[in-house]
């Protein structure tokens, strides 16, 4: 049985399959190996965090699993899509619809209010203008947002549009949410704000979540902690 | 919100940039909706039905020479002529030598004129009161209006190229579908008030029976003087009209000049915003495409983007233009050469899709590379 096979019976319970996936960058004339050889599962409705010092190569593996990253050699399915073989409109419409990207920075729209920038990923679907906002309604709502969809990220604190900007990747339902840092820049209210946002997404709506930190707190909220060192991943 | 609204948003998210390229653009799209104006009304105006059956006979040499009074029959013998009128410029002052105050005088035969200038129109009564007074005059109803004339004043012209002055009285106003700021007067005061030129006059304007005739009875024309001490040089009133304007000089390399540096400099404007506008939302590209928009999307919003900015200048600078060109045609300064003319429809459309044109062509490099960028590079761009 190839890889390939053995890997596709088991992707109804995994949602990410890595298998000896490597990164190598070209900086100049050096090499950077971002990642070694790492091998990951994920199961569905789990909640990864994935800690390592800087440059350990914890954000690369998020982006290869969001398909805006792709590996130098290796295997990696996602929800059982190989999605490096998909072209480049077809992994933007996939990600559209399997995956929310949390960032560090929130990364919202500054001339957009907040309900337009949870809206965004809306506005690439067939929905109705009404179905959309009745989307945008939800998610805003699920983050205790309701009563600030008019105003623009400039008038929020960091954690409220940190809150929009979870609100904007779970809008179109997806199946994995993948957060890059999201209480890096935020205060410790705020963080845990947020942290149990997410916990009540894994919990209660059972997101499979993956998310990238270096404070313990925020992943004592995961189920599972995996540790990344020079690009390799480390035993559980 | 739509995607277009998000372009509109987009556009305009750097306030005071996005207002002064538009202006940028509006202005350089006044001027060239003036100059598509002025080269429609100098190069690609047809004029009336009744302008395109007319011909205008002068001297071979040039307008300074004359020619005799009695050439006008022997025209009128040609086949294919309906009516003959002879004209004289007189070049006249009113009252001072302001510009407002300019306007063309012609002495002429008033038992012909308007059997020539068809599309002209005079009230019979006011015409036969004319023909009844030597030393009256007709003027283009719109100029009496510009001056405040009323049928029965008199109008003083001192002489500058005659030496003599014009004591006139109104005694009609006519229409023509363009204004023409004209006084017809008799040209026998011309004969009588220098006697040099009696027996000649400037030119003769000529009506042929239809304008498929105009080319035949120009040659003809042409041919029957050939051999005289004072030649012919018979041309459509058009190509006449056209001869004065070039006299200006090269009036269309001058017109086509501006045209490109307007849209060159445009061009110009329009890519440095948008360059500048593109890269510093790098990392806003990157997260609109980690959010699932493909390539051409992102191409689309910021070309959008460029278009609608440059298109809404084109707009702004056409409306502008057109009120220009109305005040132009109206000012004393521009003398005859822009009497009647106003921006059009199609002018306007031009413009705008120009500038769209240009919003575009600024955008595309941009925007490609933009569409083109590495996600990954892009989250990490800070600026």
């Amino acid at each position: 049985m190839s890889t390939a096979m053995a890997l596709n019976t088991a992707t109804e319970t995994k949602v990410v399959q890595a298998r000896n996936v490597s990164k190598v960058f070209q900086r100049d004339a050096f090499q950077v190996k971002a990642l070694d050889d790492v091998s990951l599962e994920i199961a569905t409705a789990e909640f990864l965090a994935l800690m390592g010092p800087s440059g350990s190569g914890k954000t690369t593996l998020l982006n290869m699993i969001a398909a805006i990253d792709r590996p130098s050699s290796g295997e990696l399915l996602v929800l059982g899509q190989n999605v490096f073989r998909l072209s480049d409109g077809q992994s933007a419409r996939w990600r559209n619809q399997h995956i929310g990207y949390v960032f560090q920075t929130f990364n919202l729209i500054p001339v957009l209010t907040a309900f337009e920038n949870v809206e965004l990923p809306l506005l690439l679907t067939k929905l109705s203008a009404r179905e959309r906002r009745d989307h945008v309604m939800t998610a805003l709502k699920l983050v205790g947002l309701e009563e600030r969809v008019h105003h623009l990220p400039k008038q929020l604190s960091g954690g409220q549009e940190q809150r929009v900007a979870i609100a904007r990747a779970i809008v179109s339902d997806p199946t994995v949410l993948l957060a890059d840092e999201p209480t890096g820049d935020l205060d410790g209210r705020s963080a845990t704000e947020i942290l149990e946002i997410l916990k009540r997404l894994n919990q209660d709506y059972h997101k499979t979540i993956v998310m990238v930190t270096h404070d313990p707190h925020a992943a004592s909220y995961a189920h599972l902690t995996r540790h990344l060192e020079k690009g390799m991943l480390l035993p559980a | 919100m739509t995607l277009a609204r998000f372009v509109r948003k987009n556009a305009f998210r750097n306030k005071r940039r996005s207002i002064l390229t538009l202006l940028s653009i509006s202005f350089s799209l006044l001027l060239l909706t003036v100059m598509m104006t002025i080269w429609r009304a100098f190069y690609m105006s047809d004029g009336t039905s009744e302008s395109a059956e007319r011909l205008i006979i002068r001297h071979r040499v040039s307008l300074g020479q004359f020619l005799p009074i009695a050439y006008r029959e022997r025209i009128r013998s040609v086949p294919g002529v309906k009516n003959v009128v002879n004209q004289t410029w007189f070049g006249g002052q009113y009252k001072d030598d302001k510009p407002e105050n300019f306007f063309a005088q012609f002495g002429t035969d008033p038992n012909e004129i308007f059997d020539v200038q068809r599309d002209f129109h005079i009230p019979q009564d006011q015409l036969e009161a004319w023909k009844k007074d030597r030393a009256g005059c007709v003027v283009d109803a719109e100029l009496a209006k510009k001056h405040g004339w009323k049928i029965g004043d008199r109008l003083n012209i001192k002489g500058t190229i005659f030496p003599f002055d014009l004591e006139l009285t109104i005694r009609g106003m006519f229409t023509a579908a363009t204004p023409t700021e004209t006084v017809y007067f008799n040209n026998t005061y011309v004969d009588e008030g220098y006697p040099k030129m009696k027996g000649f006059v400037g030119f003769f304007g000529v009506l042929a029976d239809s304008p498929e005739s105009v080319p035949q009875v120009a040659k003809a024309i042409d041919a029957m003087f050939r051999n005289s001490d004072r030649p012919t040089k018979s041309e459509s009133e058009k190509a006449f009209n056209l001869d004065w304007i070039a006299m200006l000089g090269n009036v269309k390399g001058f017109i086509l000049s501006i045209c490109g540096a307007v849209v060159f400099a445009t061009l110009l404007v329009s890519a440095n915003t948008m360059a500048m506008s593109i890269r510093e939302r790098t990392r806003e590209v990157a997260l609109l495409k980690t959010l699932g928009f493909t390539r051409a999307t992102v191409l689309a919003l910021f070309m959008g983007e460029a278009v609608s900015l440059a298109a809404l200048g084109g707009l702004v600078g056409a409306l502008a233009g057109s009120v220009l060109v109305y005040g132009m045609a109206r000012s004393p300064q521009m003398g005859l050469f822009l009497t009647g003319v106003t921006i059009n429809a199609p002018t306007m459309l031009v413009a705008v899709l120009v500038a769209a044109t240009v919003g575009v062509v600024s955008s595309i490099v941009p925007a490609f590379n933009a569409s083109r960028g590495n996600i990954v590079e892009g989250l990490r761009h800070i600026g």
